[in-house]
């Protein structure tokens, strides 16, 4: 019973594993989802569980961990998917009594809103399912999905999804149009300063101030987002693609920037079920450094300091075969002397903008 | 409080996180249940289930199918798709399957070999008993009809955590956790946390140990507050209550603090309050012993709860304190603490009753040389 929390990543490698394959089906049928669950042997999950505070404990870990695949940002297939999976897991845990599904507030209009969905598309199976689910009371209508203890070891509870969502538009959040123009009025400012002080001191150098700034900064983001999104076409179509080939021309880079957030989010899912990335990274470094080098771009989730430390943690445990990625990209930068992304942080954040 | 206004609408009710993802913002209580009531059909939350013909009948209305189209549908999506193994080949589900693929299973199979390995099965037996305590009162109905919870009823769950009082002891954040329910009084939460800090005995009795008196701190100081979002809630019930909240009050006011406000703890229900879930705040009580208490969830009456409304405050896991022994036998929970005992192998010294009085006492009941006592209470005697 010590350590429960051990179960925590290993859990959600399985769960994403059956939701990878069924994803793979390109169906909602439920018949699908059954088939892949027998295949898999998941009801299995539950065997060896030796007391009933085990049992109840992994049951309230496997619905809890099952339960935000079942709302957005997930596209639709995947929140079925992650539906059957909580019908499933309800059905098979050893627990009893039973644990419960935490239904919290702010979701249930995004599961009301998914029910029409299904029922405007007939997804008879779908809508079979919960209303079972809803009938024998698996859910308890709470204020929260976990109850949150404020205890020394209670991590963030960040949904992976809002993870890889808001990876991918921080910077360009940072960056605004106005952001920007405010940068100039202020580097100008400081520009004149240091040359005024220059004339009273001719030993001082203009050398402080970094030439060409906002433009830089501006290039930065856009090269960034550019390699990200190469990134994330790379993780769509279920392979490391991005490492296997040449970089995208533009027209197909701009079809992929307007791969949808459901994609992105799609890849999340399955960026862990294929493993294969790690491999891959091994034995392919020098085209990483191509890649990379190309886009001057640091190809970083975590663009420096201005991001949550708690959360940045978060990502690097999640994405360790793209930390390493990180460092070496930024250890060939430096040596080329080129601007990264990062430095250009540094330097805005030196100057307190 | 006055400014709780139950008509409010609106998001700012519905609890999401803060950004630090800790805890939520601040909520008020009794508009996050209307806002759960009016969400839900009473169907959802009502302590009944219908009848399987009768759920069965309105799915088919909703989809527009014909019963029997509807079976078929049920067939598909039974329980029984779920498992791996046909009914006539049954397998030991207590035993890992060999060879697993799952990625737990396979963390499950390393424990269970470990575990095989061991002589003795030492595993989590007082986790067992906190367990027992949640589910004891399972679905448990009054026997008088009026003690009933009504349905939509808001349960919160509150984690009182135990003060500090060794520095060793400072990691293990030993707790209790009790179930209120939202129409209860302050005041009848305050009365269900047990703490030692209540039991004391003041006084020293090494002259007339028989003669220790029966009342216990707890009737002597009957102060004691919560601190929630800038409110100190005051337990006021008897004369000699005093408002102890003042002291911080007015070092407050003059350390650059917003202004706290007061209200009494016996006119508050927990409906009123405005509180974050998962966010530490404060019970003081006996003056100054101090505890940490954190809101861990709020949601609504589910049939699996106890439903006799005399039952609540529940109590719903109690860390197991390690009691402290006799230092004599080491066999019986102590009861009384001595200092200055010169014949004592340490200062302070705990012992049993019964080898306090043998060490310290002729048969006479005389006292034998000098030294102090005072009567200990043990932080386990609630186990
Ligand atoms: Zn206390
Ligand atoms: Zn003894």
């Amino acid at each position: 019973m010590f350590q429960m929390h051990k179960f925590e990543e290993p859990l959600k490698t399985d769960l994403e594993e059956l939701l990878g394959r069924f994803q793979r089906t390109n169906s909602v049928r439920y018949e699908d989802f059954s088939s892949i669950w027998r295949d898999m042997h998941f009801d299995e999950i539950f065997y060896g569980t030796k007391n009933q505070l085990e049992q109840s404990e992994f049951s309230r870990m496997a619905l809890s961990a099952a339960t935000p695949y079942f709302l957005p940002p997930y596209s639709f297939q995947i929140r079925v998917g992650g539906l059957y999976m909580l019908y499933a897991l309800y059905h098979t845990q050893r627990s009893f009594p039973p644990r419960r599904i935490r239904m919290a507030l702010k979701d249930w209009g995004d599961v009301q809103a998914f029910t029409q969905d299904a029922l405007n598309s007939q997804h008879h199976d779908v809508l079979y399912i919960l209303h079972q689910l809803l009938t024998i009371k698996a859910f308890r209508f709470t204020a929260m999905q976990v109850p949150l203890t404020f205890s020394r070891d209670q991590k963030p509870v960040i949904p992976e999804a809002e993870v890889v969502a808001e990876q991918s538009s921080r910077p360009k959040k940072l960056v605004t149009t106005e952001m920007l123009e405010e940068m100039a009025n202020i580097h100008e400012h400081y520009k004149q300063l240091k040359t005024s002080v220059s004339a009273k001191h001719p030993e001082a150098s203009l050398n402080l101030v970094r030439q060409n700034l906002v433009p830089k900064l501006f290039n930065a983001v856009v090269d960034f987002s550019t390699w990200q999104n190469s990134q994330m076409a790379g993780d769509k179509d279920g392979q490391p693609a991005s490492y296997e080939e040449e970089p995208s021309t533009s027209s197909s880079l701009n079809q992929q920037m307007e791969s949808s957030k459901r994609a992105e989010l799609l890849a999340s899912i399955k960026s862990r079920s294929y493993g294969q990335v790690v491999e891959v990274t091994k034995s392919r470094r020098h085209r990483q450094g191509e890649v990379c080098g190309d886009t001057t771009a640091g190809p970083c989730e975590d663009p420096g300091p201005q991001l949550d430390p708690a959360r940045v943690s978060l990502l690097r445990r999640r994405r360790r075969q793209l930390n390493s990625l990180k460092c070496r990209t930024l250890s060939c930068l430096n040596e080329t002397g080129k601007q990264t992304f990062l430095h250009t942080f540094y330097t805005v954040l030196c100057l307190g903008v | 409080m006055a400014e709780s206004s139950a008509d409010e609408t609106g998001g700012e009710n519905i609890p999401r996180f803060e950004p630090n993802y800790l805890n939520s913002q601040v909520i008020h209580v009794e508009s996050f249940r209307k806002l759960w009531l009016d969400a839900l059909p009473p169907d959802l939350y009502s302590y009944e289930t219908n009848p399987e013909e009768v759920e069965d009948a309105k799915l088919a209305e909703l989809l527009e199918l014909p019963i029997e189209t509807l079976n078929e549908l049920k067939d598909i999506c039974s329980v029984n798709s779920l498992r791996s193994h046909p009914d006539d080949s049954p397998v030991d589900q207590n035993v890992v399957p060999s060879d697993p693929k799952l990625a737990c299973l396979r963390l499950r199979k390393r424990r269970q070999d470990y575990r095989e390995t061991l002589v003795r099965d030492t595993i989590g037996r007082h986790e067992n008993y906190s367990n027992e305590l949640e589910s004891a009162h399972k679905g448990l109905l009054p026997e008088d009809p009026t003690s009933v919870i009504p349905e939509g009823e808001i349960i919160l769950s509150f984690n009182i955590i135990y003060p500090v009082i060794f520095d060793r002891f400072k990691h293990v954040r030993a707790h209790q956790t009790l179930q209120v329910l939202g129409s209860q009084k302050l005041t009848e939460l305050r009365d269900a946390i047990c703490c030692v800090g209540d039991l004391q005995v003041f006084g020293e009795f090494s002259n007339i140990p028989d003669a220790t008196p029966q009342y216990i701190s707890k009737d002597h100081f009957k102060s004691a507050f919560f601190y929630f979002e800038g409110v100190f809630y005051n337990d006021m019930r008897y004369p000699e209550c005093r408002d102890i909240s003042e002291t911080i009050r007015e070092w407050a006011k003059t350390h650059g603090f917003p202004e706290y406000k007061t209200a009494k703890m016996e006119d508050t229900t927990f409906y009123e309050l405005r509180m974050k879930i998962g966010y530490p705040y404060y019970y003081c009580h006996q003056g100054d012993c101090e505890h940490v208490m954190v809101l861990t969830d709020i949601r609504l009456i589910h049939p699996d709860d106890c439903r006799d409304r005399t039952l609540y405050p529940l109590l719903t896991h109690k860390h197991r304190v390690i009691t402290r022994k006799c230092c004599v036998c080491h066999l019986y929970i102590s009861r009384w603490i001595t200092t200055n005992d010169r014949l004592a192998p340490m200062d302070p010294c705990l012992f049993c009753d019964k080898c306090f009085r043998m060490f310290h006492y002729d048969a006479k009941g005389n006292k034998l040389y000098d030294f102090q006592a005072y009567v200990y209470v043990d932080p386990g005697v609630f186990n």
